[in-house]
């Protein structure tokens, strides 16, 4: 299945790119996602903890199941005000 | 409960938005923060600070946090706007007003809002050095 992955604020920055589409296993978790993101971008990896995941518009856990055609948000944390 | 939320490039007008305000007359309290970019972020001298947003995520963020307000407190009403972009220092990035039947109520709301924004509503700064 494939899900497209959004990399906000400097988290573009660090990837070179605000969106990339991967390729993953059915039933692959967001945790396992990140993992797999975290191997194609490795200058995420230094946020790997205080990284944000949301699917969709929803912030999700790792263990969440991902699906065909998801939206995948990774971001660092917020700073709004 | 009414809301209302802007999220926008535009500068934030506080003298209009203060004139729109429309209170019931059973509210006894209305409370309004306008937070401000400062000049110094960090230990760094700053001109301004530039705001990104997921904005479709933020609005839906905002939705939550408008409806944990309506079950907790007796507001009447919440208006929140936020700027986006390069905002300057002394200019006001965000602007939240609360309306309620008392103040306790209204300051209690409006804090609470304002912490849940920062904990879960993705909004980013990004200072511009002097």
């Amino acid at each position: 299945m494939k899900v497209s992955v959004k990399f906000w604020s400097y988290f573009a920055d660090l990837t070179g790119c605000k969106e990339a589409e991967i390729e993953l296993s059915d039933y692959t978790t967001l945790g396992q996602a990140h993992t797999i993101v975290l191997e194609q971008f490795p200058k995420l990896a230094g946020a790997k903890n205080s990284t944000l995941k949301a699917v969709g518009l929803e912030y999700e856990d790792d263990d969440f199941v991902l699906s065909d055609g998801d939206e995948v948000s990774f971001f660092p944390p917020v700073q709004g005000g | 409960m009414k809301t209302e939320l802007t999220i926008s490039t535009a500068a934030i007008n506080e003298a209009a938005l203060a004139k729109r305000r429309e209170m019931g007359k059973g509210m006894g309290a209305v409370i309004y923060f306008s937070g401000v970019v400062r000049e110094i972020e960090g230990n760094a001298p700053i001109t301004a600070i530039d705001y990104e947003a997921h904005e479709e995520m933020a609005r839906h963020q905002f939705a939550l946090i408008f409806d944990a307000v309506e079950k907790s407190w007796p507001v009447e009403s919440v208006r929140l706007v936020h700027r986006l972009g390069v905002v300057p220092v002394n200019e006001p990035s965000l602007w939240v007003e609360v309306t309620a039947p008392h103040r306790a109520e209204a300051f209690d709301a409006c804090q609470f809002l304002i912490d849940e924004m920062k904990q879960k509503v993705p909004i980013w700064k990004k200072p511009l050095p002097a």
